[in-house]
């Protein structure tokens, strides 16, 4: 049997994911990226081959992606990550045509064609307004985890209005409003509205085709999940491990790639 | 820095002043009568994107303002132009405008500034008439500063200028049937000389590039690149690393200058003025976007290009309040598009590969 | 829909609100109502606050100017929300949001104002700024109606005989266009009469903007920016000579009773650019508590500043000058020239600059603009980072340690 991989080198997480010739997926890990690409990725390969079960060699043909995909001396091909979670969350869900990746340093909204390709794309990697890094930052500000977000949000009766432009200004709304005690769950929730907004405007931009799939670390946070089924009036399909998306993609490139080789 | 901005550039002017007793103009983009500059002995030299870091710039201008404009007031500010016989700035957008005047009545740079005032859309009867007598009331103001026109020393040059255009339409025609061997890096460095190079330099340079260049192209796939100017040319390198060629431009630096379609005229006021109202559409000449729409088209489909590269200065409002009309018209022709702001000499950075890479995915 | 207007309550510090508000309200109301009723009932026409909208009043054109449009939805709040519905539709969040509002109009159909006519005609003048072109561009593309432009060439040093000719030449080539859209023909003698009503419209707006060198001022900035909307939008119509004579009479009334705009006038401020249009309530009670009133501005100057060299007698010349010499439309020395000007008239204390991002004709140049007159006049001077209507380019509290500042200085 042959095996297929697939390593994500993001900012702040780096996945890698095994395939078999069936695409199903074998086994996968996240861990952090920390200071070096390439260390990242060989410890996020290690775990992924020890889920799996399998052996290094087992595996024919591996496949990079992500911000570090340049410094992944173990892939035969890299794939920008636009392409990747294109793939990927086609594979995941055949009936969607928009894909929404918000990820630590940057969201994406890729609108997906029948086998999984790129038809169009828009990224907001400028600035970290509508990025993971924005919701960290808070996070750190009122002293939750990312993790509590958003159970804290959907809980809030009320929200606070927070800048949805500038993670600069948004920050210094957050510092008032602590200061005069506001509920912590109404901030949050306001949070994830700013969060929303911006990444719904890039949304709507490129247009809503078919059905809406999240994934990245922020795709975890209901919160956010929620007010965008609101803002778009969509269901979204979130599978159960949405970081894994471009990795996934990547190992599925391999596994095409290889094919076309041979 | 790339080579185009080498040490040799300011050899060369030197050397045209002292052997050709020539002076020195720094001018801002874009649109200006070059031919007329040449015939009072000026060598313009174009201020686009000197490779300075920005500093200074902030203590004058908002962060809202576009690069392009920063640098050049950065350039004037550190007494880059210390060479310089004077400055022209044409009258291209708003933020050109005010920097006009910001330097002619505040900085006071010690040297004539000369303005240049272009008719914008809708043209009438009345665009033509003034655009000559704009020329005309140039020329009389340089004439004070350097002596009065020669009328046949500029139809001379008006020829040279029609000479000049004319092997740029050769080389972009070249490259858009598919018969140019240079990278796009090297075009790119080759025809930007025409922003410092005297005609009777830049017209062998051209040539012997045309000739030289003849052969089968890197790469099939090719793309229209629609927007200000090339730079950082590191993405030039990427395209051409991911084996993406130009095919044609859609640049105000570059194709839209130069593309001049040839004319008969005689007088060579009437010339220039026929040059400035027939070159291809322009968002500084507040040209209509029907036409600009037609225009890339045109190009895409003269050069068999599979997506158009918008290549944005950040901020560049021109640029961008055409930009969702041109971007759904080529969508409905199935033409992919990207969209890429950058600020002008900026590194390459991870995210912008990315963008790039998978516009090229995308496309192939 | 915009969100319901919140009543705020006016500081204790401001004296008695205008009759005058009341009378400018129904004759904006009127006018915006009438608007419903224009499309299909007579020729529309679009137009640029700088336009030379006398040109078109003989057509009996029902003229509607979407910056002021802009303003009034920056004012309601509503400026993010349309300009949403255009960034959605590729324009970017850099343009300026009066063209971001009006694209966002177009997309969405929302307004605070019920409904807007759908122009026949777009008519702009670039001597505001390049920016209502490209914006007007985008429009006659959407519409596929004509675009008429009057090109105004920038004064970077005198105006000359060649741009006044290029201009009244324009003027002349544009009757025939405007003959075949509102099918009514061109009458000389009515075009010189309405040019004398905007003149005279204009001086009188010149004087009712001079009472406020009184001490008291017995007007503030922020009455004035609202009260601007008649010159603008419907000038060469008697309604805005009318509306004028009676808030002219009202000032003169107040001077003499020494009547103040805000009960304790300590300092008196000039305001440059254009108003930060959703926070002129709050600001208003901001300076009043302080006992400081803004009692002159570039923006109001503007539209009395050259109006008086139309001239009846000589309209088409005369009107190439009045609107090609506007504030924008001239080089820096002069705008600081007229700055200092109105400074010395007004006997003002110090200066607040609105850097606005949509509007770069009026920002590009202030930094070095405050240096000089702060050099030159001594006097306080404060750079407020904001817009014109996109409040998310606007934030409160890096405002406020600015003002904060600026008040120490003035203060101490």
């Amino acid at each position: 049997m042959n095996y297929f991989g697939g390593i994500d080198v993001g900012a702040i997480s780096t996945e890698a994911v095994i395939i078999d010739e069936g695409d199903e997926i074998s086994g996968y890990s996240i861990v952090e990226t920390g200071a070096n690409s390439t260390d990242a990725a060989d410890e996020a390969f290690g775990k992924a081959l020890l889920a799996a079960g399998i052996h290094r060699d087992a595996v024919s043909f591996i496949g990079a992606t992500g911000y570090g995909r340049v410094s992944v001396p173990l892939a035969n091909k890299t794939v920008t990550e636009i392409s990747c979670h294109a793939l990927g969350a086609k594979y995941l869900f055949p009936d969607i045509g928009t894909v929404i990746d918000i990820g630590g340093q940057d969201s994406k909204v890729i609108c997906v064609g029948d086998s999984g390709k790129v038809l169009d794309f828009t990224m907001n990697d400028k600035c970290a307004a509508g990025t993971g890094r924005f919701l960290e930052v808070m996070a750190s500000k009122l002293r939750v985890s990312l993790e509590e977000m958003g159970g804290l949000s959907l809980h809030a009766k009320a929200e606070a209005h927070i800048s949805s432009v500038c993670t600069v200004f948004a920050e210094s709304e957050v510092v008032s409003l602590v200061a005069k005690n506001h509920p912590k769950e109404e901030i949050i929730k306001g949070l994830s509205r700013a969060i929303t907004n911006r990444v719904s405007g890039m949304v709507k931009a490129v247009g809503v085709y078919g059905e809406v799939t999240m994934s990245g670390g922020v795709a975890k946070n209901r919160g956010v999940v929620t007010l965008m089924e609101e803002q778009l009036g969509k269901p979204i399909r979130v599978y159960t491990e949405p970081q894994i998306v471009g990795a996934l993609g990547a190992a599925l490139f391999a596994r095409r790639q290889s094919r076309a080789v041979k | 820095m790339t080579e185009f901005h080498s040490p040799s550039r300011r050899e060369y002017l030197l050397k045209q002043r002292e052997v050709y007793g020539r002076h020195i103009f720094g001018v801002f983009p874009a649109q200006y009568p070059r031919e007329l500059l040449w015939t009072m002995n000026i060598l313009p030299v174009e201020i686009w994107d000197p490779p300075l870091d920005l500093s200074y710039a902030s203590a004058h201008l908002q962060s809202y303002i576009c690069s392009i404009v920063r640098l050049g007031l950065e350039f004037i500010v550190k007494g880059k132009g210390d060479i310089l016989d004077g400055f022209l700035f044409p009258h291209t957008c708003d933020s050109i405008q005010n920097l006009s005047s910001i330097v002619n009545n505040y900085l006071k740079p010690g040297k004539p500034c000369y303005f240049f005032y272009h008719p914008k859309w809708p043209y009438r009867e009345s665009s033509h008439r003034f655009y000559i007598e704009q020329l005309r009331d140039l020329a009389a103001q340089l004439g004070d500063q350097f002596g009065a026109l020669d009328y046949s020393r500029f139809k001379r040059y008006v020829e040279k200028g029609e000479k000049v255009t004319s092997v740029m339409r050769d080389l972009y025609s070249l490259r858009a049937s598919g018969g140019l061997s240079a990278s796009n890096g090297e075009f790119y460095r080759t025809i930007r000389q025409a922003e410092f190079l005297h005609p009777d330099d830049l017209i062998p340079l051209l040539e012997k590039f045309l000739e030289g260049s003849q052969g089968t192209p890197r790469s099939e796939t090719s793309v229209i690149l629609s927007g200000v100017l090339p730079n950082p040319s590191e993405i030039l390198a990427l395209l051409d690393e991911l084996k993406i060629r130009v095919g044609d431009d859609d640049l105000l630096a570059c194709g839209r200058r130069y593309l001049v379609p040839p004319n008969q005229t005689q007088d060579p006021f009437e010339s220039l003025a026929e040059r400035y109202f027939y070159m291809p559409p322009c968002t500084t000449r507040n040209s209509p976007i029907k036409e600009r729409l037609e225009h890339l088209i045109n190009k895409v489909e003269g050069s068999n290009a599979q997506g158009v590269i918008f290549w944005i200065v950040k901020f560049c409002e021109p640029e961008l309040f055409d930009m969702p009309h041109l971007i759904e018209g080529l969508k409905k022709k199935g033409l992919p598009t990207l969209v890429i702001d950058v600020e002008p000499n900026q590194e390459l950075t991870g995210q912008l590969t990315t963008r790039i890479e998978a516009f090229g995915e995308m496309i192939r | 829909m915009g969100k319901k207007r919140r009543l705020r309550k006016e500081s204790a510090s401001l004296g008695p609100p205008l009759t005058s508000n009341r009378s400018l309200k129904e004759l904006m109301a009127t006018h915006y109502l009438l608007s419903r009723y224009a499309q299909g009932a007579m020729p529309v026409a679009w137009v640029t606050s700088g336009a030379p909208v006398e040109i078109l009043r003989p057509f009996d054109f029902y003229t509607f100017y979407p910056e002021n449009h802009g303003a009034l939805c920056g004012a309601q709040k509503m400026g993010p929300e349309l300009c949403a519905e255009a960034e959605e539709h590729g324009y970017h969040q850099d343009l300026c949001s009066y063209a971001r509002i009006d694209l966002g109009h177009y997309f969405s159909g929302k307004t605070p104002v019920g409904r807007l006519p759908k122009p026949d005609l777009l008519f702009a003048a670039n001597n505001i700024c390049q920016t209502v072109v490209y914006w007007y561009k985008a429009l006659a593309e959407y519409w596929k109606i004509p675009l008429i432009l009057f090109d105004t060439p920038y004064n970077f040093g005198e105006i000359s005989e060649v741009d006044i000719s290029y201009m009244v030449r324009q003027l002349e080539e544009m009757i025939p266009l405007l003959e075949q859209i509102s099918k009514i023909r061109f009458r000389y003698k009515r075009f010189r009469k309405i040019v004398g009503i905007a003149r005279e419209a204009s001086l009188t707006w010149g004087e009712v903007l001079s009472t406020m060198k009184a001490r008291p001022s017995p007007m503030t900035i922020f009455d004035a920016f609202i009260h601007l909307a008649p010159i603008v939008s419907l000038r060469g119509l008697p309604a805005a000579l009318e509306h004028y004579q009676g808030l002219l009479a009202e000032l003169k009334d107040r001077v003499a009773q020494g009547v103040g705009a805000i009960k304790n006038e300590r300092w008196r401020l000039m305001w440059d650019n254009i108003a930060i249009w959703y926070k002129m309530r709050d600001f208003s009670n901001l300076f009043a508590e302080r006992g400081m009133n803004f009692v002159t501005a570039t923006y109001t100057n503007a539209w009395t500043e050259t109006i008086g060299y139309l001239d009846e007698t000589k309209p088409f010349e005369s009107m190439a000058k009045a609107y090609s010499l506007v504030i924008l439309n001239n080089n820096l020395d002069h705008r600081l020239q007229l700055m200092e000007r109105l400074i010395q008239e007004f006997q003002v204390d110090g200066l607040v600059i609105h850097s606005a991002r949509s509007c770069k004709p009026y920002s590009v140049g202030q930094y070095d603009l405050r240096r000089l007159i702060t050099e030159r006049l001594q006097i306080p001077t404060v750079v407020i980072e904001a817009d014109i209507t996109d409040s998310r380019a606007y934030s409160e509290e890096q405002a406020m340690v600015r003002l904060e500042a600026f008040f120490e200085t003035l203060e101490g």
